[in-house]
């Protein structure tokens, strides 16, 4: 037979605490659908709902992110393509999310995160708010909000790019406890 | 004016008097459904000397804030043009992140009353 690994895959998700994963197409129209269940199984946890709704926020910025972002698109509908996960390890819950992206986006997207990452939440917050007063940057397809909305909801985060072939793979981790 | 909650936008209702918005606000194109709220809008504050705002969100994502801040930001201009405003911005007790959203749209309200006020807890 084939070496497929069903019981592999079970296991890898089993023993990395994964209480959801999507990778394929993603649409809005597939987010709505698949925003049910990611609900259910945070509700599952009997998480406090100040907790879940940090995860679910983080969760809604990043699969918005690979809609908008991805630069791998299906043949038929020119669909954005990713992978989203959420899982739960020692009472923590980690958000990841990860796209190809195009070589040319890697520095500006790296520049934004690293700044990001060097802000405490009095300095997210007043970045937010100065966002949002000014309006999107040029290159953004939604308010320019996203990144820095995640970081104001997570405890820490984290960004790869894997540049193992010409287009980047962008990679972002987010915890919230 | 009455726009029925989705699984992913608020109920929004809209008189010549009063704004209710409650429910959860990541609609799947903010454009698309937030042109007509904000018509609605438009089309009824000032006809009378008073407007109520009451806002219950339980979570919006980062497009739907931008639409939050220019919601407000028209109003304090009515306000300032001699409309009496009042907003209420309800949270529940332990959400901490729709408290914060909501002290961070009051900082640059100048001319609407804005209260923050602490809801009952969860109606499911």
């Amino acid at each position: 037979m084939t070496n497929l690994d069903t019981v592999g895959l079970h296991d890898f998700m089993q023993r990395r605490k994964t209480l959801f994963c999507y990778s394929g197409p993603l649409t809005e129209e597939l987010l709505t659908t698949i925003s049910n269940p990611v609900r259910h199984q945070l509700t599952e946890n009997e998480t406090p709902e100040a907790i879940a709704n940090r995860v679910f926020g983080v969760f809604i910025e990043q699969a918005q992110n690979i809609i908008r972002y991805s630069s791998q698109k299906t043949k038929a509908a020119g669909d954005s393509v990713g992978t989203i996960a959420i899982s739960y390890i020692d009472e923590t819950f980690l958000i990841e999310a990860v796209n190809q992206i195009d070589s040319t986006q890697k520095s500006a997207l790296e520049k934004t995160l690293l700044e990001l990452s060097l802000k405490d939440q009095k300095d997210l917050r007043k970045l937010y708010r100065q966002r949002l007063k000014d309006g999107p940057p040029e290159d953004s397809q939604g308010a320019g909000l996203g990144f820095i909305e995640m970081a104001r909801r997570v405890k820490r985060f984290e960004f790869d790019f894997n540049d193992s072939n010409s287009n980047p793979m962008f990679v972002y981790r987010g915890w919230v406890e | 004016m009455r726009f029925e909650k989705t699984q992913r936008t608020p109920l929004v209702e809209m008189s010549n008097s009063h704004c209710l918005i409650v429910g959860e606000c990541y609609p799947e194109n903010i454009s698309e459904w937030s042109q007509p709220v904000f018509a609605a809008l438009e089309d009824c504050v000032g006809t009378q000397d008073s407007f109520d705002v009451d806002i219950e969100l339980y979570y919006f994502n980062s497009s739907s804030a931008k639409f939050l801040f220019d919601f407000f930001e028209f109003l304090d201009d009515k306000a300032d043009e001699g409309v009496s405003i009042v907003i209420n911005w309800r949270y529940r007790a332990e959400d901490d992140t729709m408290q914060e959203a909501g002290e961070d749209f009051e900082e640059d309200i100048e001319n609407c009353t804005y209260n923050l006020v602490e809801a009952e807890s969860a109606d499911a």
